[in-house]
């Protein structure tokens, strides 16, 4: 799925860090970019330190409570490392206020080569990172929870807000961790699209050969474990997905992936709905022109005519101009019956019937208008 | 379930070669003026009785006709709710475009999906029969058109749902 909410790396960021990587001469920049989900970036690069970026990064807390007590995270900052080559990147402490990261981009350090376009395109991905890091830390913290604390905080959902206006709930309960999406769409048919691609969802997981995928549900109403919850958040018109998340997912890559797949369902549902109400609009256009053309084709033989005597055409849409043809009237007879003797016609296209007709045609017409008749004294 | 369909066809054919008797008539309200009868229905000796063909209880016709004028109106099968989005969205683009086929209504008749309207000056620039043919025709590739459609719409749902599911494999 080629679209850009999708993609890990910032495309903006990413355009111009390369910018100021390519520059000959170094270029002094201040500028503010700000994207979908509250994420803003702020680059900074003077003339006074040439080839230095300062790059701060804004990323919206899924959860204030849990954000706020684990500061940069264990997998935020094993990324920037791991992307550090020759020192060409550094955090900075204190983070620039009302960001949450800051880091100091060597970009003389970084090598002009393909590989520049590779770290770049990491760096781009930084602000990911931190927001799915959020989500893996908590993940990680409730599966590692004691049995006795699983009693206590079980049926206690966590509310994530990634999305404006749209929350979803992770839930810990005895063998697994839930994840619930309240769903919700402006339009009628929104829900109705989005109800079927989630019954879709529900049959595809439950068939056989999906059994490492979680199991998907979906339900008009909200489920129990959301009992208490805030009366705003559990109203929808496109009822509740739920998917169970077990301990094995928690381990490993399959926890990146998995992650960055949850923080981006809502997205994912709304471009599919999108999608398709493109492809009906297509769909109903192609079948207006076959209508249209079966219009046409039932005009038969008489489009000919029209060929040559275009003032003779009634107004209107000029599919309509073959049936509008098939006048009764005698003039209109005649006139086709000269043009099927007429030489200036060519035939290029097939049309079916057009040999029964002509030799029924020249059946009437006998009377050839060149016979002459002797003059009687 | 295809002979049903024959036999509602065959009946709205019947019927339409009927009703399909029209004359010009000037209107009898205001001078000059010649409007379609069927619409304005303000003259009750010019109006016929309308005629109510209904295949089920979802799938009817009805056939109104007068002096001058003729209107269909069509009312189509929606068995659950895609249907019934998909069918009022493809039938409102149709009667939105109803230049391009003349004889369509831009507006259904109150309780129907789709109505047409035919007049005296169609049936004089048009053959009578290829105009009943056109209409059966259009009937019938209206219920293909939406099972197509709904049928699209659930396999796409069922290929992106299975794209979704493969990334956490």
């Amino acid at each position: 799925m080629a679209m850009a909410c999708f993609d890990r790396a910032s495309p903006a960021l990413k355009k111009t860090l390369l910018e100021l990587h390519s520059a000959e001469k170094p270029v002094e920049i201040d500028q503010h970019i700000h994207e979908f989900n509250a994420v803003r970036y702020h680059i900074q690069s003077s003339d006074s330190e040439p080839f230095l970026a300062h790059l701060s990064i804004s990323t919206p807390l899924l959860s204030e409570e849990f954000s706020r007590s684990h500061g940069l995270s264990f997998d935020a900052a094993q990324m920037i490392r791991d992307i550090r080559t020759d020192d060409a990147i550094e955090i900075v402490e204190p983070a620039k206020e009302g960001y949450q990261l800051t880091l100091r981009i060597h970009l003389s350090k970084i090598p002009r080569r393909k590989e520049s376009v590779k770290i770049i395109a990491q760096i781009s991905t930084v602000q990911a990172v931190l927001l799915s890091s959020q989500l893996k830390e908590m993940l990680r913290t409730m599966n590692f929870t004691s049995k006795e604390q699983v009693h206590a905080v079980m049926h206690k959902p966590i509310r994530l807000v990634y999305q404006q206006r749209e929350p979803f709930f992770v839930i810990r309960q005895p063998t697994k961790i839930t994840a619930v999406f309240p769903m919700r769409f402006k339009e009628d048919s929104d829900v109705i699209i989005a109800t079927a691609f989630f019954q879709e969802l529900m049959d595809v997981g439950s068939r056989e050969g999906w059994a490492k995928a979680p199991l998907c549900t979906w339900s008009p109403i909200p489920p129990p474990e959301l009992r208490g919850e805030l009366l705003e958040d559990l109203s929808t018109n496109c009822g509740f997905v739920s998917f169970d998340i077990t301990a094995r997912r928690i381990k490993g890559k399959k926890l990146d992936k998995m992650v960055w797949s949850l923080l981006n369902f809502h997205a994912f549902v709304k471009h599919h709905v999108k999608c398709t109400r493109g492809f009906i609009q297509r769909r109903m256009r192609k079948r207006l022109d076959n209508l249209i053309e079966i219009l046409r084709n039932k005009g038969g033989p008489e489009e000919e005519e029209e060929e040559e005597e275009p003032n003779n055409e009634p107004g209107g849409c000029g599919c309509m101009r073959s049936l509008a043809g098939t006048s009764r009237s005698k003039a209109t007879l005649e006139r086709r019956r000269r043009s099927l003797f007429s030489n200036k016609i060519r035939y290029s296209i097939k049309v079916r019937g057009w040999v029964r007709f002509r030799h029924r045609l020249s059946k009437i017409s006998k009377f050839s208008p060149r016979l002459r008749y002797p003059k009687l004294d | 379930m295809a002979s049903t369909l024959r036999l509602y066809s065959t009946c709205i054919r019947n019927t339409l070669e009927a009703a399909m008797c029209l004359q010009n008539f000037p209107c009898q309200e205001v001078e000059r003026h010649n409007k379609p009868e069927v619409e304005l229905k303000t003259s009750p000796e010019l109006i016929l009785n309308p005629v109510l063909i209904c295949r089920n209880e979802a799938e009817k016709c009805l056939i109104e006709t007068s002096i001058n004028s003729l209107r269909i109106s069509l009312k189509v099968k929606q068995a659950d709710e895609l249907e019934n989005i998909l069918t009022k969205k493809f039938l409102r683009f149709l009667s939105m475009r109803a230049e391009a086929f003349q004889v369509l209504r831009r507006k259904p008749v109150p309780g129907y999906d789709i109505s047409f309207l035919i007049t005296n000056y169609h049936c004089e620039d048009m053959q009578k029969g290829k105009l009943i043919d056109f209409i059966i025709q259009f009937m019938e590739d209206i219920d293909k058109e939406i099972s197509e459609l709904k049928m699209s719409v659930n396999t796409r749902g069922r290929l992106v749902a299975a794209e979704f599911l493969k990334q956490f494999i």
